[in-house]
């Protein structure tokens, strides 16, 4: 399978569905979802897991199929969620659904549920306390590359790309509601994506906190 | 009508549909892609990416329609059940 290098075993064949919860769930925590509320369900998903980490040393999606390509395989290691956030915002919960939103009350009414919505989805971030006053950071959402930023209490989401010769302008320079290009100082208003230079705003996002949960929102278009 | 059961044999919703399925007396064949080696799985992937976009499971087709996922209210309304 890996050719030379080592494969960086997080478990091995003592591994037990309760390992994989301990280690998943303040995971999952940070990334705005919990367990599904259907426990057996859940069971049933971590063992074909453990199956799968048995054959395979690692603990692959098993609702999706191993390309044999490393880089797309590492995009179905469990939990996923990073690499989907927009999908499974707007199917509240994970493709497989061992993992839904932590505002879902019954998991089990979602197992079903495989429509994915359209329109505008608050997809979750990180945790309020993941980013301190005056910071600035990346996230992907889907397609996206979303810059969100903290002025005190308060946050913005815009794009994370400069206009002028497209650096992330998460890795600028905060300067209350202003962020400056890292690499050549445009100065973007991160309030609503505005800069002085004609035509070259970038675009915003709304952004909601729920709990303690950072939310942007996109639309999803079909 | 023809109907195609591309799944995988780690995944539950793969269960859920094929016991559905088997539950309404529907004539189905079944492809469990996992469990194929070599060329033969290679090409089943290639398949199913073709014809769902993507490499998520189950894949259902019934005769021209596809349905990823377990959505068993499409199943129902292209099965006629
Ligand atoms: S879809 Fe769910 S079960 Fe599958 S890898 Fe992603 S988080 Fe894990
Ligand atoms: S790339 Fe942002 S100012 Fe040049």
């Amino acid at each position: 399978m890996s050719k030379g290098k080592p494969v960086r075993r997080r478990f091995d064949e003592s591994t037990t569905t309760a390992d994989l919860r301990k280690y998943m769930a303040p995971f999952a925590d940070r990334l705005g979802y919990k367990f599904n509320t259907d426990d057996e369900f859940v069971e049933e998903v971590l063992a074909s897991e453990i199956e799968i980490l048995d054959a395979t040393g690692d603990v692959f999606c098993p609702c999706r199929v191993r390309t044999g390509d490393p880089k797309e395989d590492a995009k179905i290691v469990c939990p996923c969620i990073p690499f989907y956030r927009d999908q499974f915002a707007g199917l509240k919960k994970c493709w497989c659904g061992l993992f839904i939103l932590k505002e879902v009350e019954d998991g089990l009414e979602l197992l079903g549920v495989i429509e994915e919505p359209t329109g505008d989805i608050d997809v979750p971030v990180f945790r309020v306390a993941d980013l301190p006053d005056g910071q600035i950071r990346h996230v992907k959402v889907g397609k996206h590359d979303i810059a969100v930023a903290r002025v005190g209490d308060e946050f913005f989401a815009l794009s994370n790309v400069c206009r002028h010769a497209f650096a992330p302008l998460a890795e600028g320079f905060m300067d209350g509601y202003y962020v400056m290009c890292p690499w050549h100082g445009w100065r973007y208003d991160v309030r609503d994506g505005s800069t002085d230079h004609p035509g070259a705003n970038v675009k915003t996002h709304d952004i909601t906190v729920v709990a303690d949960e950072v939310r942007v929102r996109i639309s999803l278009g079909r | 009508m023809s109907v195609m059961l591309y799944a995988l044999s780690t995944c539950p919703y793969c269960r859920m549909t094929r016991k559905y399925l088997e539950e309404n007396d529907v004539d189905f064949d079944l492809l469990e892609v996992d469990l194929l080696e070599g060329d033969e799985r290679t090409a089943a992937i290639a398949k199913v990416k073709e014809i769902s976009g993507g490499s998520s499971f189950p894949v259902i087709v019934i005769d021209d329609e596809t349905i990823v996922g377990f959505n068993k209210k499409r199943i129902k309304e292209l099965l006629g059940l």
